[in-house]
């Protein structure tokens, strides 16, 4: 039993690497364009393809493909932005939240007749190995999957509060009429933002497709987990993030734990609780706008 | 403001436009007469569909909530009367009612507090409680019979299945017109228009926005509930992935923005043109494998072009002009 929890702390602190790199492209998409951007789960299943088909057919090493997979989702994220999503981004709602569910089922479609449906995974040399602090094992895959993606938020971070382009994304949330003003180019700025958030999704993707088996439905949990995460941290800070993605984890692995058929189902109950008790998250307070 | 009188409701063209709708649903009528089963079933699925919708456009429509998640009253209006047929040995329309009501009432349930939400927070909660009802009900086997779902009895004398099926969700889909169109000549219907407009004003107005918001919300359970009551009882299988699967959600949206949302007729409308795009692609040009690609881009298309609808160029308060398609680019692109 105490081996139990403890495994499962572990899998648990591993998991919420992941899980922030998950949440934290969808998380700036929503704090900077206020857009939820259902076909978050989908841009991290393609993140996912771009390692699982370089490792298969060309045998890149799944960690150095991260960069490829993350600059063709920059690609694909700034043309849907800047070329369908800007041409009705004012719009209602609706709109926008209908247009990304409609990107989405297309993406996984096409995904599903040119990949078929079957389950792939990418199975490395050192896939296996791991080390072990007495009975608690720590694969080194997923230990490299939580570094990396800290690193990459860590990153994420620095350009944002440091670089001109990175606060002319925080300006735009804050207040477009403001940046425009002062010369940021909106639509520019709004496509970099969606771009930006697509990349993180595909690092996501990348880092998944080593610990766990993907399909072209993989997508879906993955954006309903960055919506719980994000409601549960709190919108629109790095560290909020953190918080809810740390939270989310320990929900998640002890509820597969105890409630293995109900893990979706226990996650979506807190976040409606949390939503109704304290709209504004655990954190508290939007910091992006 | 007199929002649904039946001048505003055509804009200029409302007479023969009236008589047209009434024309079609009285041809609809007579349709099992001379019509395939093939037909038969492709109508019955639109009824079916177009009951949802118009149940949707009273809170997306009318009221201005973004529900995603009214598959939810389609699975526990399937669920509750497939139990209450085989726990309790209900006839159908017994067992219709059951569902229904448990429908509605997981409808006020709910919707006390997810109603307090407003924008993404509320239509990420209702896709999250649709999603976990669909889990609960896989799970719970004892009571829902999980994965292997409920067989229900065949509809007797099986000869006139096709039949049933067909005037009792005709039935619905006129009674749902009727509604909507008593309804938009109530107080009530007025509170949805208010509410949607801006609530903080109506609440100042003193309507109770609460009761308001929850009565949509339930009447659009009730619709959908029913649709799924009858859908449960037709295919004679209820399985918790089927009757909760979002793309029910997505089809009564699509078909309520299509035709044109806080419309009577729109959502009406709106299904026959997405059931029959959808059926003459995939039969006639043998796209079947790319069928979820082709409705993602009809809604990409009309998000662009007419996020508000045909209603308005049907009515003839828009003509159908490039410069018209183009308006909602130019009224909300950066």
């Amino acid at each position: 039993m105490n081996y139990e929890i403890g495994q499962g702390v572990v899998n648990a602190l591993l998991l919420t690497g992941t899980l922030t790199l998950v949440a934290i492209g969808f998380s700036i998409v929503w704090g900077i364009l206020n857009i939820i951007n259902i076909a978050h789960g989908a841009f991290i299943m393609l993140g996912a393809y771009v390692t699982y088909w370089l490792f298969t057919l060309y045998g890149v090493d799944p960690f150095l493909s991260i960069p490829i997979s993350m600059a063709l989702m920059f690609i694909l994220g700034y043309v849907i932005q800047r070329y369908l999503i800007n041409l009705v981004i004012r719009a209602p709602l609706l709109v926008t939240f209908l247009l990304t569910f409609a990107l989405e089922i297309v993406i996984i479609n096409l995904a599903t007749v040119f990949w078929k449906g079957d389950f792939r995974s990418v199975t490395t040399s050192y896939s296996g190995a791991g080390f072990a602090i007495g009975h608690v094992q720590v694969p080194y895959v997923r230990l490299a999957a939580f570094v990396i993606s800290l690193l990459i938020t860590g990153l994420l971070h620095v350009f944002m509060t440091y670089t001109r382009q990175g606060n002319a994304i925080r300006a735009t949330g804050m207040d477009v009429d403001a940046a425009r003003l002062q010369g940021v180019k909106i639509a520019h700025t709004y496509a970099l933002t969606f771009a930006l958030g697509a990349a993180l999704a595909g690092a996501a993707g990348s880092l998944i497709s080593v610990s766990f088996p993907i399909s072209p439905t993989m997508g879906g949990e993955y954006t309903l987990r960055a919506f719980v995460i994000c409601v549960l941290g709190g919108l629109g800070s790095i560290p909020g993030v953190l918080a809810g993605a740390l939270v989310f984890a320990f929900i998640e692995v002890f509820s597969g734990v105890y409630a293995p058929g109900l893990k979706e189902a226990i996650a979506l109950f807190v976040m409606v609780l949390v939503l109704i008790v304290r709209p504004s998250g655990i954190a508290g307070k939007a910091f992006y706008h | 403001m007199k929002i649904t009188r039946f001048d505003k409701l055509f804009g200029g063209r409302n007479g023969v436009l009236l008589g047209l709708a009434v024309a079609f649903i009285l041809i609809l009528a007579l349709v099992p007469l001379f019509a395939s089963g093939f037909w038969m079933r492709t109508l019955t699925m639109i009824f079916l569909l177009a009951a949802m919708a118009e149940g949707w456009n009273y809170i997306g429509g009318y009221t201005g909530y973004a529900a995603f998640g009214n598959v939810a009253f389609f699975g526990v209006g399937a669920y509750g009367t497939a139990l209450a047929m085989l726990r309790l040995h209900f006839p159908f329309f017994l067992a219709m009612v059951v569902g229904v009501l448990a429908a509605m009432a997981f409808a006020v349930i709910i919707g006390l507090p997810v109603l307090r939400l407003k924008g993404h927070y509320f239509a990420i909660a209702t896709v999250a409680l649709a999603t976990a009802m669909g889990e609960l009900a896989d799970f719970w086997t004892s009571f829902t019979g999980g994965a292997a779902g409920l067989t229900l009895p065949f509809f007797n004398p099986l000869k006139w299945s096709n039949q049933f099926f067909y005037y009792i969700s005709l039935l619905l889909v006129v009674f749902g017109l009727w509604l909507t169109y008593f309804l938009m000549n109530r107080k009530l219907g007025y509170s949805w228009v208010a509410v949607r407009e801006n609530e903080d004003a109506a609440r100042m107005m003193g309507i109770n926005t609460t009761w308001s918001k929850v009565t949509a919300f339930a009447l659009s359970a009730m619709m959908a509930g029913a649709a799924g009551a009858i859908y449960g009882y037709w295919s004679t299988f209820v399985l918790a992935e089927e009757v909760f699967k979002i793309d029910y959600t997505l089809q009564m949206i699509l078909a309520t923005v299509l035709g044109g949302p806080g419309t009577i007729f729109g959502p009406f409308i709106g299904s026959f043109i997405y059931y029959i795009l959808i059926t003459l692609l995939v039969f006639f040009f043998h796209v079947g494998e790319f069928h979820e690609t082709i409705l993602g881009t009809i809604i990409i298309l009309v998000m662009v072009f007419t996020p508000q609808g045909i209603m308005d160029f049907l009515s003839g308060k828009k003509k159908l002009t490039i410069s018209s398609l183009l308006e909602n680019i130019r009224m909300h692109r950066v």
